[in-house]
């Protein structure tokens, strides 16, 4: 019944799409503002429509209705409330629906805010985000229906994949990532209108989509460090990143959305780099296609493979159709793009800006090679090879520490240029940073050079952003006589983008800290341990306590507590797990993680004796982890500044 | 322009609310972990259970290098994860395997030749440099190097003043004052 009505609104909402999208066209041929009006109601009524879809299988999840092929593959009695709920996200079928519907959302909010504006800029964005739409109502009607029968219909469902309701993040990373994936398409809608209208010519469309870049931009960054988190959480290794595919499909949309955010400056600036940044925002958007093709047509194994089908030819078409229709309009408009062609200097903020771009792309670009690298060897050569963390630690860390260093060269820099005496100036506070870091990082015995690397080039940029922020502070005191908080206050409300962006810059470098600390300082052992035994690392002792087991409703769970022991006194306890979920074969290790803003006590049960005689852990001391989460917390806060509307003085 | 801003104010909002609920989180995952039932049994469920192999102790040395050589292999039954990362029961025989071998006097080269024989060239996380695998590691710095020259040559090209000439328009202070482009005119 209510599958019957989801599917109807689906299909309804192809037609409302399909109409909508070709008729803006016409409409604008015409010359009619008012059936362009009309082709907007399409956006809002795929809205309600894919809206009604989605609350329906929320529904149809929660009531355990397994007669809709999604809640029989997902859905299980014995799932608790709020995972049976976030199991909308948690395979193929699902994650498109609820892809689906935060694109209407964004379609929705772009046509509202802009409705009133004149010019085809807007109707032709709207076109190109309902063909987008089209995309996602055809793949959710054809090899991604949610709302498939199921006869006969089953009693229970074996229940969402175990990794996925085994921590809570589960609810906070997918929508952060669709929030921010899906909002990509959101600048390139404004490109394709921009290209379609001739308003390419006047930066407006930039203007307009500015907020919607940032925000996407603050969303996926907040979604990449909220699944580090969850990895580190879940996966029982101690880490948060391992190139995995999908792990590189969220990360190659942000590196070029980050170019773009820095290179649109040059050209509102100074009227440079027209052409590339419509190749960046085209690309932005593609990448977020093609890493989504990549993750759930199984065609590369990840952690997010879900079993598929046809989709990956969907997929693939949907590509080449956005490719060839981006590019010929790129390819139209190159001739009319008229750009500036003149520096005035080679030290200056747009030269960093060229080469923060280079780096960025170049980086992507590494990432995408290494990504597909295994399918182009096995299709050209028949080998099967692997391309891992060693090879993109190697490849990336260069490129890394050179981001890190001009993230303190571009903000100390005017744009146009610099004189001699103002660059040294400019450059003693950021030189004394790098220096006192280095200092510190040589004397806690840091001897790897990247890392040594990281650690001064973090220095110097942090140094550098700071003292911007100084600089502002000091020249408002000098003019208004205004105390510190107030003209640090003031400042930043003053110019809310550019302050927005070195908190992020900051928070950026908190995040390499935290990398680099984490990985070069941690130490780890393995040992099987009695009850009463005890285990070191670094200078922290836990003593096996008991190992014990429980029945949950909709899992066993196998749990080893250890205490942690402090000059022969128990100052806490730790408690890894594992939990065996009747689907899986392997138990879901459920490590446990001390933190304190030092670093992470971190402890994962391998293995251990049925009889509870024995339990082998393993025990990590990772230093500075937490300040990955906080320098992640510290970026979004800096894109928040960076698009809170500006107050209006009038 | 109050569409504008409440539009975004509702998207600062959300990102706002996955800051608090960020912050919040070390609190929820703690009441998450809270024990909900007694713990002196111990269920046992057939599947799965895995006995502790006993650690020996080994020198520091061995360790090192089985942690190096063991961070090159792939787990086979994981995600991209290495043998030295993974927690997987086969990824610790795998390890305890590469141990073993070291210790009974192979070389590094000699345990990962055997690793091949046995899995392939796919059991190397980093392909190795030669053939065809050339490319993987020569595209990225090839980009690198000819982006570089490149932009050598636009600024060249395109730079009108002398390098570091006197400032007059480009002190910073000009350029602080002027509000970045677009902060208050946007739609």
């Amino acid at each position: 019944m209510i599958g019957t009505l989801a599917h109807g609104a689906i299909l309804v909402s192809l037609a409302v799409v399909a109409f909508g999208m070709f008729f803006i066209p016409f409409a604008i041929k015409r010359d009619r503002r008012d059936w362009v009006a009309l082709a907007y109601s399409a956006v809002y009524t795929n809205f309600l429509l894919i809206t009604v879809a989605t609350v329906a299988m929320v529904w149809a999840l929660v009531t355990h209705d397994f007669s809709l092929s999604y809640v029989a593959q997902v859905g299980s009695k014995a799932t608790p409330l709020f995972y049976t709920i976030i199991s909308l996200w948690g395979a193929l079928e699902g994650s498109i629906l609820f892809w689906a519907w935060v694109l209407a959302m964004y379609a929705a909010a772009v046509v509202w805010i802009n409705a009133d504006r004149p010019g085809n800029l807007v109707p032709y964005a709207a076109a190109a985000l309902l063909g987008i739409s089209l995309f996602f109502g055809i793949l959710l009607v054809g090899p991604a229906d949610p709302f498939k029968p199921v006869f006969p219909v089953p009693l229970d469902g074996p229940g969402p994949n175990p990794l996925l309701q085994n921590h809570i993040l589960m609810a906070v990373h997918p929508p952060l990532l669709y929030l921010g994936y899906v909002g990509m398409s959101v600048p390139f809608a404004f490109a394709v209108g921009a290209m379609l209208s001739g308003e390419v010519l006047t930066d407006d469309w930039i203007k307009i989509t500015r907020r919607w870049t940032l925000s996407s931009w603050g969303l996926l960054s907040a979604a990449i460090i909220a699944g580090m988190w969850w990895s580190y959480e879940v996966l029982g290794w101690g880490g948060y990143w391992a190139w995995d595919p999908v792990e590189n499909a969220s990360f190659m949309p942000w590196l070029t959305a980050t170019a773009f955010l820095h290179s649109v400056m040059v050209q509102e600036r100074r009227g440079m780099l027209r052409l590339w940044n419509l190749n960046l925002v085209v690309g932005t958007f593609v990448l977020t296609i093609l890493g989504t093709f990549l993750t759930r047509s199984g065609i590369i194994s990840s952690v997010h493979a879900f079993t598929t089908g046809t989709i990956g030819y969907y997929f693939l078409a949907f590509i080449a159709v956005t490719l060839l229709v981006a590019l010929a309009l790129v390819a139209g408009t190159s001739g009319r793009l008229k750009d500036e062609k003149r520096f005035d200097g080679p030290a200056s903020r747009e030269t960093v800006f060229l080469l923060n771009n280079l780096f960025l792309t170049a980086f992507m670009f590494t990432v995408l090679l290494g990504t597909l690298f295994p399918l182009v060897a096995e299709s050209v050569k028949g080998v099967k090879v692997s391309v891992g963390e060693p090879f993109f630690n190697r490849m990336s860390l260069p490129m890394i520490v050179a981001l890190l260093f001009l993230m303190g060269v571009g903000p100390a820099l005017p744009w146009k240029r610099i004189t001699m005496p103002e660059l040294k100036a400019k450059l003693r506070a950021p030189l004394v940073g790098a220096a006192v870091m280095l200092a510190i990082a040589i004397a806690v015995g840091t001897r790897n050079f990247y890392a040594l690397v990281t650690f001064a080039f973090v220095g110097f940029s942090g140094a550098s952003n700071k003292f911007e922020f100084w600089y502002g502070i000091r020249a408002r005191q000098r003019a208004h006589g205004e105390n510190y908080l107030t003209a640090l206050f003031r400042l930043m409300a003053g110019n809310r983008r550019r302050y927005g962006g070195y908190v992020a810059h900051l928070g950026i470098l908190t995040v390499a800290l935290g990398i680099a600390a984490s990985s070069t300082f941690r130490t780890e052992t393995e040992a099987t341990l009695k009850p009463g035994d005890s285990m070191t690392v670094s200078g922290h002792t836990v003593r096996l306590k008991q190992v014990w087991g429980r029945e949950e409703v909709q899992r066993s769970v196998i749990g080893a507590t250890l205490e942690i022991v402090k000059n022969g006194a128990v100052t806490g306890t730790i408690e890894p797990k594992m939990n065996f979920y009747p689907t899986s074969q392997q138990p879901v290790p459920t490590p446990q993680v001390k933190s304190s803003i030092a670093g992470d006590l971190y402890a994962n049960l391998q293995a251990f004796r049925p009889d509870g005689s024995s339990a082998t852990v393993r025990l990590i001391y990772e230093p500075m982890v937490p300040w990955i989460w906080i320098g992640g917390m510290i970026v979004v806060l800096g894109s928040v500044l960076s698009i809170l509307p500006a107050r209006s003085r009038a | 322009m109050t569409r504008v801003r409440s539009v975004f104010a509702a998207l600062s909002l959300a990102l706002t609310l996955a800051l608090s609920l960020a912050v919040a989180m070390p609190r929820a995952l703690v009441a998450q972990q809270a024990p909900a039932a007694p713990r002196d049994t111990l269920v046992v469920t057939p599947e799965g259970l895995r006995a502790g192999a006993p650690t020996k102790a080994t020198d520091p040395a061995l360790e090192a290098r089985t942690s190096a050589v063991a961070s090159g292999l792939r787990c086979p039954v994981c995600q991209g994860l290495s043998i030295q990362d993974s927690p997987s029961e086969l990824a610790q025989q795998m390890r305890s395997l590469v141990r073993d071998q070291l210790a009974a006097g192979k070389t590094d080269e000699e345990v990962r030749a055997y690793f091949i024989s046995k899995y392939g060239e796919w059991i190397l996380l980093e392909p190795k440099a030669s053939g065809f695998n050339l490319l993987v590691y020569a595209l990225p710095v090839l980009l690198v190097v000819g982006g570089l020259g490149f932009i050598i040559t636009l600024v060249r090209r395109w730079t009108v003043a002398p390098a570091l000439g006197d400032a007059s328009d480009a002190s910073d202070a000009s350029d602080r004052d002027a509000a970045d482009g677009g902060e208050n005119s946007t739609t």
